[in-house]
């Protein structure tokens, strides 16, 4: 019943123009349709630490999910949510705990934690689930939209009126998270679903992307790139012309049925970290 | 002269003069702030100058260092911050200053906290209840206390009616929708609605869905009694008492 789809994926991660090392990590899994970010912090290299395990661990739960759907879950059900999300939010309550456990056995990381942003896709259906600052966006039919409220107190404020969208952009509490892998024993974690259409364009970053970059620019980006490979390397390029104030990674996803974006596909599984 | 003052329940203990040289802050009677208190790790927290700018950094300390109010690993001072270690407070206090350093004065403003970090548990529960409370008054909305509900008006679907109770509710032929659409010609995903903090949002699929008449542009929120029409289907959007 459903058209075969294709996923033209793409990723990229750069350590920026200011910063010495590269706390994020990422992970494409196109056999399962997994892909994930994570922006860590802590001192020294604790961030990469929290970010590299934090993505280790969600694609290792979900492939072990895939297997064999025993698998135990992770933090509260959620009946609202497809089994498969509240699968994806599983993972990154293990991570939590995980990065939690870790950080207590080695007192030197005590506190480390990272974001996390991840897209799982069933077919069409897009299980998304989130913790921290890095966002999901979805472009559709020219529309760049959100998918992810972020979980950092300028943006709390914002969303309960204590805080205008103008002041949140000059804040100086803009790096302050309410929520992270890792810092406490546990993590509430936001978890969504949407449906995807044919040409949709799916992009995951982390905040070095999105505070040098603006919407307007993403979306063009996005809507011009030949690939999604393409896509994330012209974002890449654009945050660092912008400053590259901080780590920057992206992960493209686009939707189609043809095999237009062929390079793209067949670079396949890429994956990295740190 | 710059100089930090430390405070314990209003009283100052100590006063140190800020030169070029860290100040560092501990249980550690080598501290050049010691602090004999439990709650204080040995090597807690240090202040220095760096780029014009004066800084503190928590020291991987058990318990936090808290500027005024709000944990943080790394953060810029300026003249009466409070910085909180156990309980006790150090304050910069510059007000004895000379203008600032040239290089201080060219600087951009650059943002205080510049190191990612997490709220405080405390400081979030704190925020969070503060949301609630707002979110109280919201929950005046009558639309909190009802069921939203699909029923249709035109068209084949499996059902004549759906309560909508997941986050997702998919309008479609696909197997994966909940609004089941029959019949040759009917689109896999034609709509879908997603269920947001402040209400539902009717959004395109394979079609652009109309609400009232008029074809709707990015996700749109549902209003009560709102009409929705995609490919042959048109159902209402009620909340059901």
């Amino acid at each position: 019943m459903n058209p075969p789809l294709r996923i033209d994926s793409g990723a990229r991660t750069d350590v920026g123009c200011v910063r010495t090392n590269n706390e994020d990590s990422y992970q494409v899994e196109p056999q399962i349709n997994l892909y994930i970010l994570s922006d860590g912090m802590g001192g020294e290299s604790h961030g990469e630490v929290a970010s590299a395990l934090a993505v280790q661990t969600v694609v290792t739960h979900c492939r072990e999910a895939v297997e064999s759907p025993a698998t135990p879950m992770f933090g509260d059900l959620k009946p609202e949510v497809s089994e498969r999300t509240n699968r994806l939010a599983s993972a990154i309550h293990l991570a939590n705990t995980k990065v939690y456990e870790t950080a207590v056995a080695n007192s030197e990381q005590k506190g480390m934690g990272a974001t996390v942003v991840a897209a799982w896709l069933d077919g069409q259906r897009l299980s998304l689930a989130h913790v921290g600052d890095s966002r999901a966006y979805l472009l559709r039919a020219g529309m760049l939209e959100q998918l992810t409220a972020d979980h950092s107190l300028v943006a709390e404020k914002v969303r309960i009126g204590i805080l205008t969208p103008q002041e949140a952009e000059t804040s100086e509490w803009q790096s302050v998270l309410t929520r992270a892998v890792g810092p406490q024993p546990d993590v509430e974690v936001d978890a969504d679903e949407h449906m995807l259409v044919l040409g949709d364009t799916l992009l995951l970053c982390s905040d070095g992307l999105n505070r040098m970059v603006t919407d307007p620019e993403i979306a063009s980006t996005l809507l011009t790139a030949t690939s999604a490979q393409a896509a994330a390397d012209r974002l890449v390029e654009l945050a660092n012309e912008n400053g590259g104030q901080d780590n920057i990674t992206v992960i493209v996803l686009h939707l189609s049925t043809k095999s237009q974006n062929v390079f793209g596909w067949l670079k396949g599984r890429r994956k990295t970290s740190g | 002269m710059s100089r930090l003052v430390l405070k314990f329940e209003g009283t100052d203990l100590k006063e140190v003069p800020l030169g070029n040289a860290p100040v560092t802050i501990g249980r550690a009677p080598d501290n050049d702030i010691p602090i004999d208190n439990l709650a204080v790790s040995n090597y807690h927290a240090r202040i220095y100058v760096e780029a014009g700018s004066l800084v503190v950094e928590d020291l991987n300390s058990l318990n936090g260092t808290f500027l005024n109010d709000l944990r943080v690993e790394r953060a810029m001072l300026k003249d009466g911050d409070a910085v909180l270690i156990g309980k006790h407070h150090v304050v910069l206090d510059q007000e004895h200053d000379a203008a600032p350093p040239a290089d201080a004065m060219r600087k951009a403003p650059a943002p205080r906290v510049n190191e990612t970090m997490v709220l405080d548990t405390q400081e979030r529960r704190n925020m969070l209840e503060q949301a609630a409370a707002i979110g109280e008054r919201s929950q005046l909305y009558p639309e909190r206390l009802r069921v939203p509900t699909l029923t249709v008006l035109r068209g084949r679907t499996s059902q004549k009616e759906y309560q909508l109770a997941g986050k997702l509710t998919v309008i479609g032929s696909s197997s994966m929708a909940t609004v089941r659409l029959r019949g040759w010609f009917a689109p896999n995903v034609a709509a879908q609605i997603n269920k947001h903090e402040d209400g539902y949002y009717l959004g395109r699929g394979d079609r652009v869905p109309k609400i009232n008449g008029v074809e709707i542009g990015g996700p749109t929120k549902l209003n009560d009694g709102d009409v929705i029409e995609v490919g042959r289907v048109r159902l209402t959007f009620v909340y059901r008492t």
